[in-house]
């Protein structure tokens, strides 16, 4: 851009300043959530990488078979780098005066192993010489108030065994503490675990023992042809399972959290930019109108239309830049910010924060691109303007009226501001689409963010109060016999029934899929099952209901038979009844008889309810008698974990209170500019009108009218918008872990639609500022001339 | 295009038509125009609202093109291209002063002047101070638009055209938004530039302003009604209206 034009530019921009401002931020904000959420995307996913390869965290786990078989067909494989063996079970643990399900996972005594390794993070490691001491994972560690030296019990299968605290130990299988995929959220209170030397591990394991080969990829092999050969050798070796590393519990739920992450850099980012796109097309637009006769007098001099074009597309680009260059500045500094802080909340070790030029690059891009593409239109309508009109004054070029201003006209019974204000929707249908863009922008961010937050609630509600309909889950030992009436004596308990809990491998035509059966009677009332399309399913007499995933993960129909592996070794074939809709994990169901035929195991837990009005403080009192009752070995509070994720929710509405005041900044802005355009237009008219002796009140009301009219027409395109995209962005979490339908309720939508009106109705009030400014005598005067 | 001559300003226009619109709609706004106007000559096109005063003078600057017809300006054949291939000859040949000045509003009136310099990359931006003075605005060089009086406004406008040195200046209705006093001091610098060897072609509804031509061309209906030379034309400063 050469000297006198950019001084030009320069100074149009200086001349509009608050609405290139607000252009600059709606950009800034764009630019600056992507390269904060992308470059804390890929941060926290190198985060993730550096802890697993620092503990060299296993890319394939088998369970069952010989372990030594399985170890022996894939070491020296092919790609496979290291491999080991371990022993793990889920015992009962006391912890306090709590009884909760544990996992005891055998690690080699006084070194590491060559997968899956763990990092001492207070205390000592595992030692021969101590064949009681454990380390503790750190998330139950902090949950239990645990340090080296505090005693704990786990029970063998026939006794409690104290266990001393060594250490506290990070492990990269459980940087989130999941048990597994059907149970990615717990109460923290009901899991824990315990690192122990491997034959201590063998020893409280017992005839539950799971022998467990792991195995190791180099990072060339990883994810390739060589990782599925040595997976399929493991399955020839007898494995019941194979689990993956991305199928892997723990990073399987840390990498959803990832792609909300990945959403957030992507999809908002080209909201905003939209609409300062939109924001920036209008005021061009408007700059380009305005100047028509100036740009007919250059190109009459034989101005070349290259030029011109350059010069508006200037605009836009510096506005863009502006907007781009600071948002990359403060996307740099909010990205360290933002990566600490994630790392911190979920207990992750390892915190890799790196500068990436090319997302720096892009961002700034992004914020040239918006400058030009916005600027683009106009710029090329400035070189089509014709020579000619350099020639024309400013009358003679009205146009007739369409058909919906002849409509407008012909409703007499509605005042004459309002026919007016109808009239200008069609008058310059360009700033009123701007208008109507930026409401519906508006209500898809806040649409897309509230959406998650209530379907999340739904979720919960319909997890808690439809399917799991208990209280607590008490799992009782083996040798314990029926506690039904012991635990039904305890106060405030209403309702007491015997389950079955097992873990178990499905499987079917080669393929498996680990999770948890539950064996109930078929009346059951702590149970709801929901059918896979609708309505109540029942417990089939034979065969099992299970999780509309498993259809998918095993490629099986209702109807199929498929296998299930027990942990003690055995399967027995069944048959698939039904699918359910539940929104939390893939589990299985049956009765409890059915349960028994294929685990072996009856009777193994049970479930229990309050009686209506039961607080908290009871509640604890009930749990506390509860895990004294003899034979009880577990006590797992489903309250607690719902107080839990409701504190997650409670987190979740800062980024949602965040989301919503960049949606309301998204609004004002668009309106906001498009409003002043719309005054900047009709300076003459509106000054007319003032001049004739219109009150001020009636200008407003005009003004009002007008842009209520255009936000109104917006909202319904709004919602469906917003809704499609709040849609579309929760089925991107749906997996066998999580099942989330949207919720938006009509409060919700009303709320919305309101504050669009109310953002609406605010954004507008410089622009009626600038009309009671209007200096009538001058605007008059510069029109005469 | 072909150049065939040097001379600075003749005209030369045989049959020429233009209409606008199709139909019963169409408006013939030039109707077998023929026009000879010779180089270096002021001269004025008078005719009421309608009578293609305008078009001819877009016709002669290479802005608008005619259906039919030739049309020769400042040695250049202009017959058969249409506007976007005459750039070139409008800037290189024709200036425009326009009713409504068309100045741009963040501009100073320096920068005014030196913007077509910038934006044609013909004409000597050292020259611009030179052109101001020459039209009184020597020390109104740094007034934006809006701090100038519209006769002022008008100065600039004609300084701007002629920071390009064009052979034919084209102005259409000068001293239409201005009072009687400035009117004659913009006709007074018209009459300096044509004085200068420059030919000027202005079109006015206003037939005062005739006195001050060379030669004085009246339209009616599209066509030329009359064309008079006047023997000795009239200092500006003198007319009235």
């Amino acid at each position: 851009m050469s000297g006198i034009m950019f001084r030009k530019t320069l100074r149009d921009l200086r001349r509009r300043l608050p609405q290139f401002a607000a252009i600059t931020v709606t950009v800034l904000a764009g630019v600056l959530l992507f390269v904060a959420g992308y470059d804390s995307y890929r941060n926290l996913s190198s985060s993730y990488d550096r802890t697993y390869e620092r503990l060299r965290f296993a890319d394939l786990t088998a369970d069952g078979g010989s372990p030594d078989r399985s170890a022996d067909a894939v070491r020296g494989a092919p790609g496979v780098a290291a491999v080991t063996t371990r022993t793990q079970a889920d015992r009962p643990l006391r912890i306090g005066g709590d009884k909760l399900i544990g996992r005891v996972a055998g690690l080699p005594a006084g070194a590491q192993p060559a997968v899956n390794r763990v990092e001492v993070a207070s205390g000592r490691g595992l030692s021969p010489s101590a064949p009681d001491g454990v380390l503790v994972e750190k998330h139950a560690a902090d949950t239990f108030g645990l340090s080296p030296g505090d005693r704990l019990r786990a029970f063998d299968g026939t006794r409690w065994r104290s266990l001393t605290v060594r250490g506290v130990a990070v492990s990269p299988e459980y940087l989130w503490p999941a048990r597994d995929r059907q149970e990615v959220l717990a109460d923290p209170h009901s899991f824990a675990v315990l690192f122990a030397p491997e034959a201590t591990a063998r020893a409280l394991a017992g005839p539950d023992a799971a022998a467990q080969t792991l195995a190791r990829m180099t990072d060339r092999a990883r994810g390739g042809g060589a990782e599925r050969e040595a997976a399929a050798a493991l399955r020839k070796a007898g494995a019941a399972h194979v689990t993956e590393r991305a199928e892997q519990a723990s990073n399987a739920t840390l990498h959803e959290d990832l792609k909300g992450f990945e959403q957030l850099a992507l999809g908002f980012p080209v909201l905003f930019l939209a609409a300062a796109g939109v924001a920036a097309y209008v005021l061009i637009t408007r700059l380009v109108l305005a100047e028509r006769k100036v740009i007919a007098t250059f190109l009459a001099a034989g101005a070349p239309r290259d030029k011109v074009v350059r010069h508006y597309l200037g605009h836009g680009l510096l506005a863009g830049t502006a907007g781009g260059v600071l948002g990359v500045l403060l996307g740099m500094l909010a990205t360290s910010g933002m990566t600490h802080a994630y790392t911190a909340a979920l207990k992750i070790p390892d915190t890799v924060v790196t500068t990436r030029p090319p997302v720096l690059l892009a961002g700034l891009l992004f914020g040239v691109a918006v400058g030009l593409l916005s600027g683009l239109a106009p710029a090329l309508a400035a070189s089509r303007a014709a020579p000619a009109e350099a020639m024309r004054g400013d009358g003679g070029r009205l146009r007739p009226p369409g058909p919906w201003s002849r409509a407008v006209g012909r409703a007499r019974a509605l005042p004459l501001t309002g026919r007016l204000a109808l009239r200008e929707l069609t008058r310059s249908r360009r700033r009123t689409l701007a208008t109507m863009t930026g409401t519906v922008l508006a209500l898809v961010v806040v649409l897309a963010s509230v959406g998650m937050l209530t379907s999340m609630r739904s979720m919960m509600n319909v997890q808690f109060d439809d399917v799991q309909r208990q209280d607590a889950t008490v799992t009782a030992g083996p040798a314990a016999g029926d506690l039904t009436a012991r635990l039904r004596a305890t106060p405030r308990v209403a309702d007491v029934e015997r389950v079955t809990k097992a873990q178990v491998t499905v499987s079917s035509r080669g393929r498996s899929y680990a999770t948890s059966l539950g064996g109930y009677e078929r009346g059951t009332a702590m149970h709801g099952f929901r059918a896979d399309g609708g309505g109540d399913a029942r417990l089939p007499a034979h065969g099992v209901l299970a999780g509309k995933a498993l259809a998918d993960r095993l490629r099986v129909s209702v109807g199929d038979t498929v296998t299930v592996h027990a942990p003690d070794g055995r399967t027995a074939r069944t048959r698939l009844a039904g699918l359910l809709d539940e929104p939390l994990g893939t589990a299985v169901y049956s009765t409890r008889d059915t349960a028994r035929t294929l685990t072996g195991a009856a009777g193994n837990a049970y479930e229990l309810r309050f009686a209506p009005g039961t607080g908290e403080a009871e509640r604890d009192r009930a749990r506390a008698r509860i895990s004294g009752v003899d034979g009880v070995v577990a006590y797992a509070d489903t309250q607690a974990l719902r107080h839990q994720f409701d504190e997650l929710l409670s987190l979740f509405w800062v980024f949602v209170g965040a989301m919503l005041a960049l949606g309301a900044v998204l609004a004002l802005t668009v309106v906001y500019v498009t409003m002043t355009v719309n005054v900047a237009e009709r300076t003459s008219e509106l000054a007319t009108l003032r001049a004739a002796g219109v009150s001020l009140r009636r200008i407003d009301a005009l003004l009002a009218v007008e842009n209520l009219t255009a936000t109104l027409l917006a909202i319904p395109l709004g919602l469906a918008a917003g809704w499609a995209a709040a849609s579309v962005s929760l089925r991107s979490f749906n997996s066998d872990m999580f099942t989330l339908d949207l919720d938006l309720g009509p409060t919700t939508l009303l709320a919305a639609s309101a504050a669009m009106l109310a953002a609406s109705l605010l954004s507008q009030l410089p622009a009626i500022r600038v009309v009671r400014s209007l200096d009538i005598a001058r605007v008059v005067r510069e029109r005469a001339q | 295009m072909t150049r065939t001559a040097t001379a600075r300003g003749d005209v030369r226009l045989r049959g020429v038509t233009r209409t606008y619109g199709t139909g019963e709609a169409a408006l013939t706004a030039l109707d077998d125009v023929d026009l000879d106007l010779a180089p270096g000559e002021l001269t004025v096109v008078l005719g009421p609202s309608g009578s293609g005063k305008t078009t001819l003078l877009n016709v002669i600057g290479g802005i608008e093109s005619a259906d039919s017809g030739c049309v020769r300006v400042a040695g250049q054949e202009l017959t058969a291209h249409p506007p976007r291939e005459l750039v070139g000859f409008r800037r290189e040949r024709i200036g425009f002063v326009f009713q409504f000045f068309n100045l741009v509003p963040t501009l100073t009136a320096r920068e005014n002047v030196e913007v077509m310099i910038e934006l044609t990359g013909r004409g000597d931006r050292r020259r611009v101070p030179e052109l101001l003075d020459a039209v009184g605005l020597g020390d109104r060089a740094d007034h934006f638009p809006a701090q100038l009086s519209g006769g002022q406004q008008q100065r600039v406008s004609l300084a701007r055209s002629l920071s390009t040195d064009p052979d034919l200046l084209l102005a259409d209705e000068p001293t239409g938004a201005l009072d009687q006093t400035t009117g004659k001091a913009v006709l007074t610098l018209l009459q300096e530039t044509n004085r200068q060897g420059r030919g000027v072609l202005m079109v006015t509804h206003n037939a005062s302003i005739a006195a001050i031509a060379h030669r004085v061309v009246t339209m009616r209906d599209g066509r030329v009604h009359s064309v008079e030379r006047n023997a000795a034309p009239a200092e500006a400063h003198s007319v009235g209206w």
